[in-house]
Order: structure tokens, then C-alpha cells, then sequence
């Protein structure tokens, strides 16, 4: 029964790439060799527009498992690798059809292949019609039926220069592109559920993203701390590699808190967050900083507070969940997996630092007149001089 | 560090952890067969039960049942009394294990009923209980200790009052914070419908339990599978649990009046330390919600509850974790969750000021010196984090 699988693996946009094509190819194939690394006896191969896995019969499950995982991945499909020849390919269509089949009941089928080798005699309608006829007389007087349209089952094949491959199933992937083929960035990232659901959304285009947390200890517990190395960890099992850094933010929110007007200090507190960003960033080489605002959601994500928070830093802030409205999000926290985690029930900011009224429409101005009322640049060193760094593919708990 | 929380759970006795794994290694045959190895696990659970009877001075017309804690002892007791249609009071101050449990009769139309307005100090006052006849209430549910006060439900003086006002109600006790803190009357049994306690809070296992209860009431079964302990509560049966249980309970049970006497001692001092830093620090508005009482019949000294506003109190609880001193918490003061402490809020508190409490529980191993560093480190941090709380100082 151990008999080898093959996965072929489809890749998405990369398809589309021009000069860059093997550039994609190689890095996509990298980050599936480092998510696959601890299982054996896997062999890949990479003939034009396609990634062929070679594995054992146990092992596919838990590649497939894997494969949805990894951005940059149209579709999946588990099969055998077959000769190109019309009897073999029939057996294998046979094994699998005739188990689905009920007594008495009619079961309709169709054969599509995709002939990538054009050198191969036979055009594609033709080994439809060969194979499908092959099948058909075996299997016709149990009630086998061929219909292209209203099919219960689509036998494919894929015929390479290299082999051909025999397969049933589409699994769809995350698509998108491979982590590390558009730079690091660096995403605030809170307990909440909207920020890992930003970070996704920007691995999803190929960024590594790396995560920042501002740390509220000790006028909250270390709870909020645990939910986002337990988020982070979750986020860079989909990218591998990936730091999350942890800065000190009480200090900064009580001198906030004590010395500035009520109405401002949300925004007090994220432009803080943002210039520390920022600093971050470009210590660590990321290219542009990622947050999980979304218009309207909050009084501090108006559009004129989130013009008053970029205001303070020049790299490019990307807000990928800016459109999207809650429940979109939340579908979306449940795909990831993050949702559960997100949802427990660790603060993430001591009532102490709200204001009872915030100021939805800040002026640049006015929040200038209140940072020059606390010391924020010597402030914002100290904060970064203690900041933590966790490594996170080095976690073990 | 210094551990002051010993109401939310207690570190396990070494003597006790020694008889567990002992038992773990000797005792592992399933209770309820019939081989000779599996009646060697029977007797040493007979042995355990029979210690617990002698500890607490259970009467034989008592029946045990061995749960997982205090939440499913009050759990089985109170639904299999209670269900479907008995009518229940509680005095609105209990463990949310006695609250939620009544609450959860509502579906089947039994409305709970609350006897909020008669407590006074976090205790039932008896003088008039003329409701329980009036509303016909079968079972009233009550903490034999608070868990977040200490104030006390002394079972001598409630059961004679409700003898004469109302006949027909049935007193059930959550003894989970009383057991080895307070001296357990035997003359508490003689009326008692039933009685919970829980292993971690005496220096015991986590994961065990008691219910206690009188053998006549006819208890409906919440799990069911193999008949054992009286079919109410079926499962295999943890004899090294049960073992630690017996131990912990009698080691505590011996232990009471030493126990009594040195909590007298650290609240008298965490009290009288208190009220030296609030003279000191103007700005520390310091209010007792536990009574100071030393009377034992209305408040175990094993737990000291107060509060400070502005200053909230999980984020006092946190800067004093920075400097390894743990306290409890009734309430949480995150953005998130403002909902404050319901037993607090019961005895007559404002939200803020139920925020801004913090409960110290003693255990054994707590000293003087202990005390001291607290109220040290608190005032510390309490001078810190006024002008952060205090909102005069917020700029307009």
C-alpha cells in the first residue's frame, strides 16, 4: 500500500511575473522545502509552470496540510505519476471511479488533460476521448456515464515532458505570493483581532512580516503579552523567520496620560507607536510599516486622526484592512485561526489611559503643542534601549 | 516572593504530596472491582473517607461524595436538590459556582430569589427571614466564608433562626474558604442539608473535592454511568486524590485554632499597618470592605479586603507582582472588561470604589515580615500611581 503520490502544486501570480518568473519560482519553492524540512523521503521537481512533490502515501496528507498553509500557492492536487500511456491512465481512473459508485445509480463522468509537452503525439481532446472510452467500457454497465458538463467526477491529467501525472482533486491554496519575494515589513501587532489580520493579509503579498508590540506591564498583567507571542507564533508559521519585537510603552503612556489634554492622548499614544515603528524598521531593514486600521472603526482610525498618525513618520504605512468592516475581518481572524486567540480575555489597556471623550478630528497642530509638553524623544530612546526581541521559529512552548 | 492569595488556591503541603504519590504508585487498581488488588483501593478509600468523617465530624446519617472542587460540589448538590421546580435563595454574595447554578434554573421557569437586602457586613442577618416562608423557598444557599470578604455565615445562629421563621427551607453551606480557618461546630450537622469543600484551598490537591450531604434527601444524578457514589455521581473514583484530600483536611482540621490565632495576628497588623500609611500619605483614602471584627461568628481573619480609590486595583496588583508579592483581585479594571466585582458592589460599594480594592488571604506560611513588605511595597506604589489616577492632576 505504500505506494508514492505525487503532489502538484500550482502556483499563482507568479505565473505572471515577466524576468523575475525564477526568482518567485526559487523562493516559493524554498518556503515550501523549509515548512516540509522535518518530513522524509520527499523529492521535488520544478518543470515549467508547475511544482511536482514526490512523497509516500502517509506523508500526504500532512504535505497537503502544509501546502494550504504557504502563500504564493494556487491549488493543490494529490495524484499518481503515470507513463503516458492510455491504458495505464484508465486503470488508475477505474481504482477511483468504481468505489464512488452506488448500485443502480447512474454516476457521470469526464477526463480533461492539460498536454504541457507538445511533443506528445495525442492532442489533449484526443487522449480525453481515450482514456474516457477506455474507463467507459469497463465501467458502463454499472451505470457509468460520460457528461462534460454535469460531472460527479473530473479525472485530470497532466502530461510533462518529464511525467505525466493522474489526479482528481483541486485543493485550493492561499494564493497570493511568496513570503520574502517583496521584503520585510514591520505590522503593529496588538491582542486584538484586527492587527494579525493585517500581517496575513501582507505575507499573502510576499512581505516577511515582523511584529511590534507595545507592552503595557505593569499597570496590566502579562496576559496581553502571552496572546501576542501565541498570535505571532501562529503568523509566522505561515512565513517562518519572522521577529516580533516587544517595547515598553507604560512609561511613555503615563507621561502621556499626566501632562497632555484627555481628548488627544489616543492619538498622543499611536503617533508615539509609530515614530517607535519607524525607528525599528529601519534598524531591522524593513521597508514600510503595516497596521490593522480600518476607517471609521474607532475614534482613533477617523481620517483625520490617521492622517495625524502618519504624519509623524515617512516610511509607507500599509492599512490592508482599511475598506473591510468588522465582520469581514472576523471572517477573516477565523480563517487564519487567530480568532480564538485574539478573543481571550486579556486586556490590552488599562481603563486609566482612556479618555472619557476622544477627540476624533485631532489637529497636527494641537498635538504638537502637546508633545512639546513631555520629554518623547528621550522617552522614545529609553523605550527602544529595553525593547525585547523573540525569535520566533526559535520557540518551542 | 510572598503569596498572599491564599483564597484563590494554597500551596500543596509536602507531607500531602508524599502521601499522593505514594498512593499514585500503590494504589492504582480501579475501585470498583472485585480482585483482591482492587479492594485494597476500596479500603484505602474507606480508610480516607472514614478520616474525613472523624476530621470534620460528619455524623453517620451524612452521606460523601468525592467531586473535582468546591464548583461541582456546589453544582451537584444545588441542581440535584433543586431540580426542576424547588425554589432556591441565595444571599446574592456567593461564589458564581452557587450564583450561576440558581441562575441556571431560570430555564426552567424557577426564578431565583435574592436575598440581597438582608445582608448586612457580607453576612445574612436572621432577625427577620420572614421571606423564606413567604415565597415558599426549599433551599437557601449561602458561603459559610466569603471568598472576596471573609464576613461569615455562622450556621449555629442561622439554622435556629430558620427553624423558627421559616420550617421549610433547607440551609446549604459552600464551606470551601471556612474548612480549616474557622473551628467547624459538630452542632453545625444537625439541621445542614449539605456542605462543600475543596482540597487546593487547605494545602490539598487540585482536582478534589467534597460534597457532603444529609442521607435522606433524595439527590437526582448529574453524572451517570457506573452507579458509583450513590449513582449521583458517577465515575472511577482518584484514591491518591482522595488520599491527599483526607490528609490535607486533617492536617488543617488539627491545625484550625493555630491557624486562627496566627491570621488573627497578620490581619490585626495588616490593618493597623494600613491605617500608619494612610497617616503618612494624605492621599491614600483607605477603606476597609472586610469587617475588622475579631468576633469569629461574624468574620474570618484569614482574609483582609480594602480599597484605595483612585488608584485601580489591578494595576496595584500588577506593580506588586514586579516585586513578586501576589494578592487577589475581586474586579478588573481593562478597558475590556469594567464590569466590577458583584459581592462588592452587593455590600454597597460604588463601581470605582470595587475597582480599587484588593483582597489579602493568608496561609501558614505567612509571617509578620510578610505584611510589612506588602504594605511597603504598596505604599510605594501607591505614592507612584496616584497622580496618574487622580484626576485633578489631568491637564484640561
Amino acid at each position: 500500500m505504500n505506494e508514492r503520490r505525487t503532489i502538484l502544486v500550482r502556483y499563482d501570480e507568479i505565473g505572471l511575473k515577466g524576468k523575475n518568473r525564477d526568482h518567485f519560482i526559487n523562493r516559493l519553492v524554498k518556503n515550501i522545502q523549509m515548512q516540509m524540512k522535518d518530513l522524509e523521503g520527499l523529492k521535488f521537481k520544478v518543470p515549467h509552470g508547475r511544482i511536482f512533490i514526490h512523497c509516500t502515501q502517509e506523508s500526504t496528507e500532512e504535505c497537503t496540510r502544509r501546502l494550504q498553509k504557504i502563500p504564493g500557492i494556487a491549488s493543490v492536487s494529490v495524484g499518481v505519476t503515470r507513463e503516458p500511456e492510455f491504458d495505464a491512465l484508465a486503470a488508475v481512473g477505474v481504482e477511483w471511479i468504481e468505489p464512488l459508485m452506488q448500485p443502480d445509480e447512474k454516476f457521470k463522468f469526464c477526463v480533461r488533460t492539460n498536454r504541457a509537452d507538445k511533443s506528445y503525439p495525442y492532442k489533449s481532446p484526443e487522449i480525453d476521448r481515450e482514456v474516457g472510452s477506455r474507463i467507459l467500457g469497463q465501467l458502463h454497465s454499472k451505470g457509468l456515464e460520460v457528461s462534460i458538463k454535469e460531472a460527479d467526477f473530473i479525472l485530470e491529467i497532466e502530461i510533462g515532458q518529464d511525467e505525466t501525472v493522474v489526479f482528481y482533486n483541486r485543493i485550493p491554496g492561499l494564493r497570493g505570493l511568496p513570503v520574502g519575494s517583496s521584503g520585510d515589513i514591520l505590522g503593529l501587532i496588538s491582542g486584538g483581532i484586527d492587527s494579525p489580520v493585517a500581517l496575513y493579509r501582507m505575507m499573502k503579498r510576499g512581505c516577511r512580516a515582523h511584529g511590534i508590540f507595545f507592552d503595557n506591564r505593569p499597570f496590566m498583567g502579562r496576559g496581553g503579552y502571552d496572546k501576542v507571542v501565541k498570535l505571532s507564533k501562529l503568523l509566522n508559521g505561515y512565513q517562518g523567520k519572522s521577529q516580533l519585537y516587544v517595547v515598553p510603552f507604560e512609561d511613555i503612556q503615563v507621561a502621556i496620560r499626566d501632562h497632555c489634554r484627555p481628548a488627544h492622548r489616543v492619538v498622543l499614544y499611536r503617533r508615539m507607536m509609530y515614530r517607535i515603528a519607524q525607528a525599528v524598521a529601519q534598524q531591522k531593514g524593513c521597508l514600510a510599516l503595516a497596521t490593522g486600521e480600518s476607517v471609521g472603526q474607532v475614534a482613533s482610525q477617523t481620517i483625520e486622526n490617521l492622517n495625524a498618525v502618519s504624519d509623524v513618520v515617512h516610511l509607507s504605512v500599509f492599512r490592508p484592512l482599511i475598506g473591510m468592516n468588522k465582520q469581514e475581518i472576523i471572517n477573516e481572524a477565523r480563517e487564519l485561526e487567530s480568532y480564538d486567540i485574539s478573543i481571550e480575555p486579556h486586556p490590552d489597556c488599562c481603563s486609566v489611559f482612556m479618555p472619557p471623550r476622544p477627540a476624533t478630528r485631532a489637529k497636527i497642530a494641537d498635538l504638537e503643542v502637546d508633545e512639546t509638553k513631555y520629554p518623547w524623544e528621550i522617552l522614545m530612546l529609553e523605550a527602544i534601549s529595553k525593547m525585547e526581541t523573540i525569535a520566533l521559529d526559535a520557540l518551542t512552548v | 516572593m510572598i503569596y498572599l492569595d491564599n483564597a484563590a488556591t494554597t500551596p500543596m503541603d509536602p507531607e500531602v504530596i508524599d502521601a499522593v504519590q505514594e498512593s499514585m504508585r500503590k494504589d492504582f487498581a480501579n475501585s470498583g472491582t472485585v480482585y483482591s488488588l482492587g479492594l485494597d483501593s476500596k479500603r484505602r478509600l474507606e480508610e480516607a473517607e472514614e478520616q474525613i468523617r472523624n476530621s470534620l465530624g460528619i455524623p453517620q446519617n451524612y452521606k460523601i461524595i468525592f467531586t473535582s472542587g468546591g464548583s461541582e460540589s456546589n453544582n451537584l448538590f444545588i441542581k440535584g436538590y433543586g431540580f426542576p421546580d424547588r425554589k432556591i435563595a441565595c444571599l446574592g454574595l456567593e461564589h458564581p459556582s452557587v450564583t450561576q447554578t440558581l441562575e441556571s434554573f431560570r430555564e426552567f421557569g424557577n426564578e431565583p430569589v435574592s436575598l440581597l437586602d438582608l445582608q448586612k457586613e457580607g453576612r445574612l442577618d436572621v432577625s427577620d427571614l420572614s421571606r423564606l416562608k413567604k415565597e415558599k423557598v426549599r433551599l437557601l444557599c449561602l458561603s459559610h466564608v466569603n471568598n472576596e470578604l471573609g464576613s461569615v455565615n455562622d450556621p449555629t445562629l442561622i439554622l435556629p433562626a430558620m427553624a423558627e421563621q421559616s420550617p421549610q427551607t433547607r440551609l446549604f453551606l459552600d464551606g470551601v474558604q471556612a474548612v480549616g480557618k474557622l473551628k467547624l461546630s459538630p452542632a453545625m450537622w444537625r439541621g445542614l442539608a449539605g456542605y462543600s469543600l475543596s482540597g487546593h484551598k487547605i494545602n490539598g490537591p487540585k482536582g478534589i473535592g467534597l460534597l457532603v450531604f444529609e442521607g435522606k434527601l433524595d439527590l437526582k444524578p448529574q453524572i451517570h454511568g457506573g452507579q458509583q457514589q450513590h449513582r449521583i455521581r458517577s465515575g472511577t473514583l482518584p484514591v491518591p486524590l482522595i488520599v491527599g484530600l483526607a490528609l490535607a483536611i486533617k492536617k488543617s482540621v488539627e491545625k484550625t485554632e493555630e491557624t486562627i490565632k496566627n491570621n488573627q495576628k497578620l490581619s490585626r497588623h495588616l490593618a493597623a499597618k494600613l491605617k500608619i500609611l494612610a497617616e503618612e500619605l494624605p492621599e491614600l483614602n483607605l477603606q476597609f470592605n472586610s469587617s475588622l471584627s475579631e468576633d469569629l461568628s461574624c468574620q474570618s481573619p484569614s482574609i483582609v479586603n480594602f480599597s484605595f480609590a483612585p488608584v485601580e486595583g489591578e494595576v496595584m496588583l500588577h506593580h506588586l507582582e514586579k516585586k513578586e508579592i501576589y494578592v487577589g483581585l475581586g474586579s478588573a479594571c481593562s478597558a475590556h472588561s469594567k464590569e466590577p466585582s458583584k459581592i462588592l458592589t452587593g455590600i454597597g460599594l460604588t463601581p470605582e470604589e470595587a475597582r480599587c480594592s484588593l483582597r489579602i488571604s493568608f496561609g501558614s506560611h505567612n509571617t509578620l515580615a510578610d505584611v510589612d513588605a506588602f504594605v511597603a511595597t504598596f505604599g510605594e506604589a501607591y505614592s507612584q500611581l496616584y497622580s496618574t489616577f487622580n484626576r485633578k492632576t489631568t491637564h484640561k
